[in-house]
């Protein structure tokens, strides 16, 4: 089977970037930011790692679009997930909760 | 003269039916080619992770709503939690999905030396993610972190300036439900860290029999996408159970 591939020193390098954002969002969560902003920090470092795992280590990169598919939509249904989940939450003090209507 | 001997000659039969696992055909009736094959199973396994990401996603959105419920007391639970142990296991998961790559690379090429060593370095690096988590569970047991069971409650009332966390009672509360979903996330991650171990220990055995070639490497390839999600979880585990709240060097 003749597949395109991801050659050693990509794969190694990917790695050093990996351990190095780790070692990044560690260190952040030292400094002392206001509210929201370590969540804020920590979820875009691992963002960044995620989408080097997936391009790089699940060679999504080389992968056919049907399988590009199943990637756009799983993270699209985690949004719905998450933005409908928390538009209730964080909207209950503003909306008042009326029983019977 | 059967279909198969139709369709192949005797050479490409030895290829491709004989030395199989369970003596069962390589290339699958319903498939034209092995390539055709590998992409169906490979969809498969991104369509079965795709539900996983909603699985894991329900815990993940769990504990947003808390923390947006109650920030303080998420935050202070949070660098209650052992940052070290956590930040460790990050890189051993990540190294191990390094040794899974590898490993595919291997395979690509055909060689199953190396394909089955660096298969074992994989289930290798898992166990020792699956002990270090061990020693943070022990950890947190001493530290009187498990909410119902182990929990110190006059701890997180106690003021700051009496070596306490200064929390109301109702901010307690939040913190026994933040710490019973750091058990549950990582509980479940652990378990898909185990079946993963599993799997991986299989494909090394059925490496060194000798299953597999370049030609076919189909079961390796699906094997190692689901580690990789392991460790994507994991990558979010961390920033989202650990890293919530400033640490200071004196609450290691």
């Amino acid at each position: 089977m003749a597949t395109p591939m991801v050659s050693v020193k990509t794969y190694v390098t990917v790695l050093a970037v990996l351990v190095a954002l780790t070692v990044l969002t560690v260190t952040v969560s030292f400094l002392p930011l206001a509210e929201g902003w370590h969540i804020g920090a920590g979820l875009t470092i691992a963002v960044a790692k995620a989408s080097l795992v997936v391009l790089f280590f699940m060679h999504a990169i080389h992968s056919p679009r049907v399988t590009w598919c199943v990637i756009v939509m799983s993270i699209a249904w985690l949004l719905i997930l998450f933005s409908l989940t928390l538009a209730d939450f964080m909207t209950r003090s503003i909306v008042p909760f009326m029983p019977g209507h | 003269m059967t279909l198969k001997d139709a369709l192949f000659t005797p050479d490409e039969q030895e290829r491709l039916f004989d030395h199989t696992f369970l003596q069962r055909e390589l290339l699958e009736e319903q498939y034209a080619t092995l390539e055709q094959q590998h992409e169906t199973a490979a969809f498969g396994m991104w369509v079965f992770l795709a539900t996983e990401v909603m699985f894991f996603g329900t815990l993940f959105v769990t504990v947003a709503v808390y923390r947006s419920l109650a920030p303080q007391a998420v935050e202070t639970a949070s660098t209650h939690l052992n940052w070290l142990i956590g930040g460790i296991n990050t890189i051993v998961l990540l190294v191990s999905s390094l040794m899974m790559a590898l490993a595919i690379h291997s395979a690509k090429l055909g060689d199953q030396r190396r394909v089955y060593r660096f298969l074992l370095a994989t289930a290798a690096l898992g166990l020792l993610f699956l002990c270090l988590k061990g020693v943070e569970y022990y950890l947190d047991y001493v530290e009187y972190l498990i909410p119902g069971w182990r929990f110190d409650k006059d701890k997180w009332l106690a003021p700051k300036n009496a070596g306490g966390d200064g929390l109301s009672s109702d901010q307690v509360g939040f913190v026994q439900i933040f710490l019973l979903l750091y058990w549950t996330m990582t509980g479940l991650h652990a378990l898909h860290v185990t079946i993963g171990i599993g799997a991986v220990l299989t494909m090394a055995v059925l490496t060194s029999r000798g299953h597999f070639s370049a030609a076919y490497y189909t079961p390796v390839d699906v094997t190692g996408l689901y580690w990789h999600f392991v460790d994507l979880v994991w990558i979010f585990l961390l920033p989202t159970l650990y890293l919530l709240g400033t640490h200071s060097f004196h609450t290691l």
